[in-house]
Order: C-alpha cells, then structure tokens, then sequence
C-alpha cells in the first residue's frame, strides 16, 4: 500500500490518523510541526502528505509551498481547525483538498480513493 | 438753570399750559389797564370838558348880573346848575373877589392855587385843577373872569358884545366865577370798568386753562396711551399695539412704533425658536451619540466574543476530531466484530453508546462551525453575485409550511429595483430563515409576519444599500435583553428550543458581508429586524497575500 506522511502538532489527531490508515492497510510516518514535516517529506519517499494549517515552527501552508517547489507531484491533503485563507490557498496552488476539522472517516477514505484513483489512473496511461 | 430744570420735570400738560396762561394772563393784564387808563383820561377830558362849556355859559349869563349888582338874577343863574348831580359848588364874587352869590358847599381844606387857574385870555382857555378835600375826596375846580366889551371908537350898545368886524374895544373884568366839580361819578365808573375788566380778564384767563388743557388733553392723551405700550414693550410684553386711529404725526408714530414692535417681536419669536430648536438638535445629537457610542461598545464587545470564540473552537476542534474520529473508527472496528460468530453479548450496547458519542461530537462540531461563523473568520472566497429577492423567495419557500402549521401568514413585499449583491446566497438565505423563525416563535397565532425589500441609492459618499425588513406583531424584546441578542448562546426560549447561536450567527454572516443588523422592539408589539446589506463596486480582492504576513499565521 502507500507510504503517508501526517505532519500535525496535535498528538490525538496524528494518533487518529495513524491508527485509522495503518489500518487501512498503509505505512505512515508522523512530524510533529512545520520544520519536522518539511525534513521529512523532502528526505523520504511518500505517496501522500496529511499536512494541518496552524502548526509552530512553520505552517501548513509554508509546508506544502516548500515541499510541493521540490516535488510537485507529491499530493497534500490539508487538515485545518479553523476556517482560515491558508487553506485554500494552498488548495488554489495544487494542494488536493482540505478537510475542516473535525473531519470524519469518510472524508479521509474519500480524501484518500480520490488520489489514490487519480494516481493508477495516470500509472495506466 | 433752575427753571429750566423745574420745566423738564413738568408733564406736557402743564408745559403747555403754565407758561402759556401766564403769558396770556400778563397781556390781557396789561391791555386791559391800558384801555383803563384811555378811559379815565376820556371820563376826565368829558368832564373837563362840559365844566368849561357850562363855566363860560354862566360867565356870560352873569355879565349883567355882576355889572348891576343884581343878586337874585345871580341865585337864579347858579340855580340853574341844581339839575346838574356833579355840581358840589359854585359862586360868584365881583372884582375884588367879594362872593356875591353860591351855590352848594365848599369842600374844606380844598388846596387851590389861583394863580394858575385864572382864564388865559391868549388861548382862551379855561384853566381847570384837580385837587382833593381834607376827606381826600377829589375834585375839580374851574375859574372863569365875568367880563364886558367896552367899544373906544364909537359909541355903542353895552349889550352889543358880539365884535364888529374892523370895530375896536376892550375887554373888562368885572368878576370871578368859580365852578367846583365832585369827581365821584366818575371814579365809580372807572371803578366799575376795572371790576369788569378785571372779571373779564380771569374769566378769560381761566376758559383759556380749561380751553387749554382740553385740547393739550387732545393732543397729550394719544402719546400717553403710546407711553403705556412703549412701557409695556420696554418691560418685554409685545402683546399691545398703540391703537391710534388718527392721522396726524402721532398717528404716524405710533404706527411707525407699532411695526417696530413687530419686528421685534418677530425677531424675538425667531429667536425663541432658534433656541428651541437648538436644544432639540442636542437632544437629538446627544441621542445620536449614545446610540452610536452603544452601537460601538455593543460591536466592540461582540467583536471580543467573536476572537474569544474562534480561539475556543480551535481549540475545541482538535479533540473533538479525535472524540468523532476515533468514535467512528471504533463502531466500524465493532460493527466487523459484530458480525463474526464469537461477537459479545454486549456488543451491541457498545455500538450504541458509541453511536450515540458520535452523534453528540458531530452536534458539537456544528455548534463550533456556527461559533466560527459568528466570529466572522468564515471563508469568503465563495462569494458570487447574489439576487437577495430571490433569497427572500427561496426563503419563503423554505419556512412557508412551517408558518402555516403556526397559523401565521407571512406578507412579502418585493422591490423591483434591486441590484445584485456581492455575497453569500445559503449564508443570507440561513439568516433570513433565522429571522422569520425566531418572528415565528415570538408570534401570537393569526397574526402577520412582513418581509419586504428595499433599496437606498449611492448618495454622496455614501454607498448604496439594500435593505431587508423582518417585521413581527409579537411579544417584542425587552429592552435590557436588547443589547444582548446577539452575543452566542443568549436565548430567551425553552431549554432545547434554540442553541442561542441562531441571531449570532447572522450577525456574523451579515457582518462577513459589511452590513448590518439593527433591532428596533416594543415589548407587547412587536419587533423589527433591518438587515443592511451595501451595494458595493466590484473590487478585485487579491488573492495573494504578503508572505511575512503568512509566515506570521502559525501556531505558536
């Protein structure tokens, strides 16, 4: 399965996502703020980024803008607590969705099916 | 100097009429005693002379008489003057002043000097003097020669005394006639001429004051009435006119001070309504500022919640996506579990605890989600033009059969000139739901709801505006719970009727739009929401923003 990527300061929702997407049969990694995220996704593979919007040290935004220069194709799924602009920027500038905490399962399985489609659909071609 | 003052204190009145009668009195004074004077000179003249025609009459009569010594024709000539009443004596005496006959009394003690009072044979005229008795009595005395013409040529006639013209004689005295006049008579007439000069004159004196002081009264009377609303005026009061109908200076004055009064009392009432009015703007300025003062803390102070619960529901957000995410995750966990054979007993209690956890986290999290949109941080990125009629149908279409089961009617009342609206159309629709709701739940039954639309052009510097009307016939809102309507879970209904949240959230959604919600309510008639929207032109918000000011939005 894929290789993903929680970058939250928020232990309950990365112990959240961990458990729900190990469970879905996937390898996750956690960052625990801003710089923590971008060291990882810039030094190790993924398939996708579970990426929250206010973080210390660097925000959800600042992520995705530094992460996303270097690998454009790796897909961000923004995570957000409070209805801020952040989030849809980065969603204007590629980032794949953003899910308003609190998010339910089937938004992260949809969030999810949806990249993971796009991806085989782009393998196939 | 004195006088002077003295007459600048009198009234008009007595200027008038002292001075005048004085003068008047002073010249009537005068003319009479000189028409007196004229004529006791006259009485006396008259009286001079018939004494000198009556002396020369019995000069002659006595010529012969003298001449012959015949004493009884003598008594009969002065006899003669008994039928005169001023006669007090006469006599005659021969040459050597012997009395030969006389008449009357001789007044004693009368002073004569005869040296003057002899006939001056040069003007022939018969000397007269006055002179007064020892009773101080006057008289006048006349002394006359008794004479005869002797003819030296030719012999001639004694009796013939009248002169022949070129005839020569001469002219002898033979004696002294002496007449003496009482002067009574004439005194009393001239006692009486003054008696009646004098009645005259103070009848005169005192018709002329009467005469004087009706017509000064005439002319004093209008001025003094005019003196009274001059008074009057001075002391404030306009509300008398000089009521002068004459025509003359007087009249024209006080017409002239009449419109005077006018003016003033116009400027006076100007002026008097200036000032009320003035105190009327500050009234209504000083209202004006405390409303705006209140409508600024009461922002201020829902500005304040509105941080103060973003800061909550952030921090809210975090568990409660762990609470509904790991509730979630743990029912589906049992619901496979459920499913195999060895599944507990219990297990189906577990799936309903758990659902109901679920349920209640998502409950919350919609109450956080209202809490943010009150907090005015909601997105506004889905903004597109809006036809807010449309949102009043789409509204009415929403809470019609609701009202109906209340048996409220609702009235709407559309404009046709509104103009599209930059905004949110679900967001404006769940306010206006909102409003009509809570009209509904304050609403007696058979009452009326009204909703109507309006709009107010640019002007000025002003933008224009659009105007939305919630009008209810309900219990109205208290005035103490006025200003607290909009603060987040305030609620005056039923425990579970309403979160609170409704009238905070539309404040939040209507300030996310730049417009307002005002209220206006009297308990027991009913409430009026306006919800302003502007009419803004459009500006091409930028999407970028300073990416220090990014940088900055992180959580620290």
């Amino acid at each position: 399965m894929a290789r993903i990527l929680i970058v939250d300061n928020c232990e309950i929702i990365r112990n959240l996502l961990t458990d729900f997407l190990e469970e879905l049969g996937h390898t996750v990694e956690t960052a625990i703020h801003g710089q923590d995220g971008i060291d990882k996704a810039l030094n190790n593979e993924y398939d996708a980024v579970f990426c929250d919007i206010h973080m210390p040290k660097k925000n959800g935004y600042q992520v995705y803008v530094e992460v996303s220069g270097k690998k454009a194709a790796l897909p961000f799924i923004m995570t957000d607590s409070l209805p801020d602009d952040l989030a849809n920027m980065a969603v204007s500038r590629g980032a794949h969705t953003c899910l308003s905490k609190p998010f339910t399962l089937e938004q992260v399985r949809t969030a999810l099916s949806e990249i993971f489609i796009k991806d085989t659909a782009d393998e196939s071609r | 100097m004195n006088l002077r003052k003295l007459l600048n204190n009198l009234t008009l009145r007595a200027k008038f009429i002292i001075p005048i009668s004085i003068l008047l009195a002073a010249s009537v004074t005068t003319i009479s005693s000189y028409l007196l004077d004229r004529q006791a000179d006259g009485f006396r003249k008259e009286l001079e002379a018939s004494g000198e025609t009556r002396i020369r009459m019995l000069a002659h009569s006595a010529e012969s008489g003298v001449i012959f010594e015949n004493i009884y024709e003598l008594e009969d000539i002065l006899n003669t003057l008994a039928q005169f009443e001023d006669v007090q004596f006469a006599s005659i005496s021969d040459v050597e002043n012997s009395i030969l006959t006389e008449f009357g009394t001789e007044p004693a003690g009368l002073v004569v000097d005869h040296r003057f009072h002899s006939y001056d044979r040069d003007t022939d005229k018969c000397n007269d003097f006055y002179g007064n008795d020892i009773n101080d009595e006057e008289f006048l005395e006349f002394n006359y020669p008794i004479e005869t013409r002797k003819e030296e040529i030719g012999r001639e006639n004694l009796g013939l005394t009248a002169g022949l013209e070129g005839g020569q004689y001469t002219t002898e005295t033979v004696g002294h006639l002496r007449l003496i006049l009482q002067l009574d008579k004439v005194q009393e007439a001239i006692s009486d001429s003054m008696i009646t000069a004098t009645v005259i004159t103070i009848v005169v004196v005192i018709l002329t004051i009467l005469g004087l002081a009706w017509f000064v009264g005439v002319i004093t009377k209008p001025i003094k009435s005019l003196v009274e609303v001059t008074d009057q005026v001075s002391r404030g009061d306009f509300s008398k006119r000089a009521e002068l109908k004459q025509q003359d200076e007087i009249g024209h004055l006080a017409s002239t001070f009449n419109r005077m009064v006018d003016s003033l009392e116009q400027s006076r009432d100007e002026i008097e309504e200036y000032n009320r009015n003035l105190e009327q703007k500050i009234i209504e300025r000083t209202l004006e500022l405390e409303e705006i003062q209140q409508q600024l803390v009461q922002s201020e102070k829902l500005s304040a919640i509105g941080q103060l619960a973003a800061g909550v529901a952030h921090e809210l957000n975090n568990p409660l996506g762990g609470i509904l995410g790991y509730s979630q995750f743990t029912l589906e966990k049992l619901k496979k579990f459920k499913e195999r054979e060895n599944a507990p007993k219990d297990i189906d209690k577990f799936i309903r605890y758990l659902t109901d956890i679920e349920t209640q986290a998502r409950r919350c999290k919609t109450i956080v989600q209202n809490l943010l949109r009150f907090s005015r941080s909601s997105r506004t990125t889905d903004f597109e033009d809006v036809d807010i009629n449309q949102v009043v149908e789409d509204t009415r279409t929403f809470v019609e059969h609701q009202l109906h089961m209340n048996n409220i009617e609702l009235e709407v009342n559309l404009s046709e000139s509104l103009p599209v609206i930059h905004g949110n159309g679900g967001q404006l629709q769940q306010v206006l739901t909102n409003l009509i709701i809570n009209a509904m739940h304050a609403s007696p039954a058979d009452s009326i709801i009204n909703v109507f639309t309006r709009y107010s052009p640019p002007l000025g510097e002003f933008s224009g505006a659009i105007e939305i009307i919630v009008a209810d016939q309900g219990t109205g809102i208290s005035p103490e719970n006025l200003n607290k309507i909009f603060e987040p879970f305030f609620t005056t209904k039923m425990v579970g009727k309403g979160t609170g949240l409704g009238l905070s959230v539309s404040y939040g959604i209507i300030k996310d739009h730049g417009g307002e919600v005002k209220v206006d309510s009297v308990e027991g008639e009913g409430s009026t929401f306006v919800v302003v929207l502007p009419v803004k032109k459009e500006s091409s918000e930028s999407d970028t923003e300073d990416s220090s000011e990014i940088a900055n939005r992180q959580e620290k």
